[in-house]
């Protein structure tokens, strides 16, 4: 059994934010648990931006932003965390630059700022099209600067809690294969996303398996507004791998195969910037009326046209989307229009959290992706998603190192251990007639169908179906590795059995919100509902196993829901 | 669609187990297009469920992937099988785990050796009071030109590619490696940092003057960050912060002198002047050698023709750095 006062688990920015603030505190004992080495989790990926109203572009307030991240939401995040995120904004970028983050530079020696997608004035930070990645290394330099302890490629399994207050978690350590009891006074779920779920086209890493929300679910911990997936528009033609929004921030088209600027049609004023959930309707929408493209392979696309942004522009702002383009399209988008779809990319939702990050569990935290503030409501601006996790990870790392100030552990039954000793074995011993990469594809398929971009009842009772057919069939599940050192069969089958669960949070979700309001569109309710649906739906296991929905209010302050146009 | 059957010969190792690492097999059908870790994934998924690998952000951003392929350290995500194959004229690929990292399991080694390393050298910025604002209000100026100097080396993705091949690594078990050096270099010269400079001497700490320059790091550097661009400017460094008097800053003063005065490399008067008499006796044997082949050029050396304009495109150089 180990013992820390906080247990950090995810070592991408929210984690490692949260980190660095309690490193401040001397004293206390902190560990960062991480299925993979820190600098490898998926904050690295982000490419675009992160959005802060320096106004070092043109002028801005925070007030802005955090009206148009409001809208953006489609009214459905708490407007008291929306301002204090959209208020912290310009100080933390500046504390992230005061720690050697290479953002790029206005000719003044300004952090320079582009425009992005749903945003009223160039307002998103960015470092070329490497921000996440230069963000998660410099997070990382000053984590060992401080002497922040990792525990890397540990897997976590399940938390610990009294009912009242969290007691830790448990976890295989994977090198070894020991499943381990590591007692915490505070545990800070920092897990990042789930859309892996849509495991054929997707953005996500193939780790972001819901492994948060899982375990939350699993321990009796609510999810919230888990219908909400963001498809990002611009993902590319064969492997969904992304494009950043910033190809079209600094002036990219959306092509058609009749050769159309079609977001005319769809957002006449802010056109390829509207925000994302739009775009990506809008894709979809020329692909299923006929004006897309088709390859051999029977690919469906639209164009990404970055050429008349000039070689000198291209290799300066977006010199990493150019080598994707080349290495996994074969496009060099200096020459060539680049071939994209819209593709999974953002879980809105996740583990039910107050602006504090915490949930029902005293000392139990969640931030970033894996949890649901909520900021982003219905749909995430871009640029908006680096600014939640550094934001809210630091708040909840001040948060937990003050509370764990004089605290006692909270009782730790060993049996906790021995009941996922007992799981992992009945892996090793399943009857192994369903396998894993046949489930994770009906899985994927069910969820694309049913819950992808546009749904209606129909289509989402069958998801809903499915998946819970999926998971009774997950139980047929073998584990063929049977060694202990660094099961990667084990590990994929575990994030496996996550994904099930969240999914089926996803499906009822979606099932019983009868609206359309930001990423979720219903085409048999295709008009937002104010009257009936501007709440948050909540999702708990209980007792018995089944999930239970529930709803809670918006948090309202300054900006009026009213039609959202662009 | 173009399609080919591809036989993947993989080594494969547990050191709780295997008393030795051995080749397996694999044969598959691979469409175009395909990368190695797709392939990788296809056979874990289809054929193998215990064949051990890393994979995460499948988008060349991660490092996790790194393996050889056919010898040489690739991101396995970022890597099309064709264009491999095509390269090697073959229909069978080797891939192999890392060099001069434990492996823990089949392709998967233990980093905590050159990550360890790399923390011990101060791999982060500490913040000048004098540059870094003290106040939250307001962001340090940095011009693009002064961004220039370091962005290339914040490209690097921690893989590990270049500590793999590397020669000094090999050899000397206190080299700092490569990637790690070129942070150190990141960080030298970039002016919101206290130390800036003075890194130079955690380089000189850590054997830089030990890389050989065969610049392996640069051509396997899936970033094209060229780690051993970093090293070179940072050994430039260290003689500016005065690390003069030892062998590797002798040696580019040697080689200095000696184009200075005549334009060609005095090989003879290198170990002298680079070691001192040590120097003359370590080399003395392959000295003789050379002498008795007829291999051997006089240490008094005639400049080359156009002399004076070598010396003058040099200057023009050093004023330009």
């Amino acid at each position: 059994m180990l013992t820390y006062d906080i247990v950090i688990v995810g070592a991408g920015g929210g984690g490692l934010y949260a980190a660095l603030e309690t490193s401040r505190r001397k004293g206390l004992k902190v560990a960062v648990l991480s299925k993979v080495y820190p600098t490898r989790s998926h904050t690295g990926a982000a490419q675009g931006g992160i959005n802060a109203a320096l106004g070092n572009v043109a002028p801005d307030s925070p007030e802005k932003h955090a009206y148009d991240t409001v809208k953006g939401s489609d009214f459905l995040a708490d407007q008291d965390a929306v301002e204090l995120m959209c208020e912290m904004a310009p100080k933390i970028i500046r504390e992230m630059e005061h720690m050697g983050l290479p953002f790029s530079r206005l000719p003044d020696g300004r952090i320079a700022q582009r425009p992005f997608g749903g945003a009223s004035f160039p307002r998103t930070c960015y470092a070329a099209d490497k921000t996440g990645h230069v963000m998660l290394q410099t997070l990382y330099e000053q984590c060992i600067r401080f002497g922040v302890e990792f525990l890397n490629e540990w897997f976590a399994l399940s938390l610990v809690h009294n009912g009242e207050r969290i007691a830790g978690l448990t976890a295989v350590n994977l090198r070894t294969g020991e499943i381990v009891g590591i007692r915490a006074k505070a545990v800070i779920l920092a897990t990042g996303g789930h859309t892996r779920i849509y495991w054929k086209r997707t953005s996500n890493a193939l780790g972001n398996t819901g492994d948060g929300p899982a375990m939350a679910l699993r321990a009796g911990v609510p999810l919230k507004d888990m219908e909400f997936v963001q498809f990002h528009p611009t993902g590319l033609r064969r492997t969904g791998i992304l494009v950043t929004e910033g190809a079209r921030g600094e002036g990219g088209y959306l092509i058609n195969a009749e050769g159309e600027r079609f977001m005319k049609r769809y957002a006449p004023e802010k056109m390829e910037l509207a925000p994302r959930d739009l775009v990506s309707r809008a894709i979809e929408t020329e692909i299923m009326e006929g004006r897309g493209f088709e390859d051999e392979e029977g690919n469906k696309f639209v164009y990404l046209d970055l050429r008349h942004l000039g070689r000198k522009k291209i290799l300066e702002r977006l010199p990493q989307i150019r080598e994707l383009a080349i290495d996994f399209e074969g496009v060099d988008p200096i020459e060539e229009p680049i071939p994209i779809r819209p593709t999974a990319h953002y879980s809105m939702g996740g583990i039910d959290t107050d602006k504090y990050g915490r949930t029902v569990i005293k000392g139990l935290y969640a931030v970033g992706e894996c949890g649901c503030v909520s900021v982003h409501g219905a749909n995430r601006l871009g640029g908006n998603s680096l600014l939640d996790i550094v934001v809210f990870g630091k708040i909840a790392g001040e948060d937990a190192a003050e509370s764990v100030v004089g605290l006692e552990l909270v009782d730790f039954p060993e049996v906790e251990v021995k009941e996922q000793e007992e799981r992992i074995k009945s892996l090793f011993d399943g009857e192994g007639s369903e396998k894993l990469s046949q489930l994770r594809r009906e899985l994927s398929d069910a969820m694309s169908e049913g819950v992808g971009i546009f749904r209606d009842e129909e289509r989402i009772k069958r998801a809903l179906e499915k998946v819970r057919e999926i998971k009774e069939r997950a139980k047929k599940l073998k584990v063929y590795d049977r060694e202990l050192t660094f099961n990667t069969n084990l590990q994929q089958t575990l994030e496996f059995l996550n994904m099930v669960e969240v999914a089926e949070t996803i499906a009822l979700g979606a099932l019983e919100r009868k609206e359309s309001r930001g990423a979720h569109a219903r085409t048999d309710y295709p008009k937002r509902d104010d009257e009936n649906f501007l709440k948050h739906s909540v999702i708990r296991r209980g007792e018995d196993g089944e999930l239970r929905l529930t709803w809670k209010p918006v948090v309202i302050t300054k900006f009026q829901p009213e039609e959202r146009k662009y | 669609m173009e399609k080919k059957e591809v036989v993947f010969r993989i080594k494969r190792f547990n050191p709780k187990r295997d008393s030795e690492p051995y080749y397996q097999e694999y044969r598959i059908t691979v469409p175009k297009g395909m990368t190695i870790l797709e392939a990788l994934h296809v056979i874990k998924d289809e054929i193998d469920p215990t064949l051990a690998f890393r994979s995460f952000c499948r988008s060349a951003i991660c490092g996790s992937c790194a393996v050889k392929v056919n010898g040489f350290p690739k991101l396995a995500c970022k890597t099309q099988v064709f264009s491999e194959l095509d390269k090697f004229g073959t229909d069978t690929l080797t891939l192999e785990p890392l060099d001069n990292m434990e492996v823990i399991r089949d392709l998967i080694v233990d980093w905590d050796k050159p990550l360890k390393k790399m923390e011990e050298m101060k791999p982060y910025l500490i913040p000048d009071p004098s540059v870094v604002p003290s106040t939250l209000d307001e962001e340090t100026r940095v011009y693009p030109e002064e961004l220039k100097k370091y962005d290339r080396f914040t490209d690097c993705i921690l893989c590990t590619s270049c500590f793999s091949a590397c020669t000094a690594a090999q050899m000397d078990e206190g080299y700092g490696g490569p990637f790690q050096l070129a942070r150190v270099y990141r960080f030298a010269v970039d002016k919101r940092d206290a130390l800036k400079e003075e890194r130079a001497k955690i380089g000189y700490a850590y054997d830089m003057w030990n890389c050989v320059r065969c610049e392996k790091c640069a051509d396997v550097c899936p970033k094209h960050v060229g780690p051993v661009d970093g090293i070179m400017r940072l050994r430039g460094l260290s003689i500016k912060v005065g690390l003069k008097d030892n062998p590797g800053a002798r040696h580019v003063f040697a080689f200095y002198k000696s184009i200075l005065e005549s334009g060609l490399l005095n090989e003879v008067l290198l170990p002298l002047r680079a070691k001192g008499i040590k120097g003359v006796l370590e080399n003395l044997p392959v000295g003789i050698k050379m002498i008795l082949k007829g291999k051997a050029h006089s240490p008094i050396m005639r400049p080359i023709a156009e002399h004076e304009n070598l010396v003058k495109v040099m200057k023009a150089a050093m004023e330009v750095e």
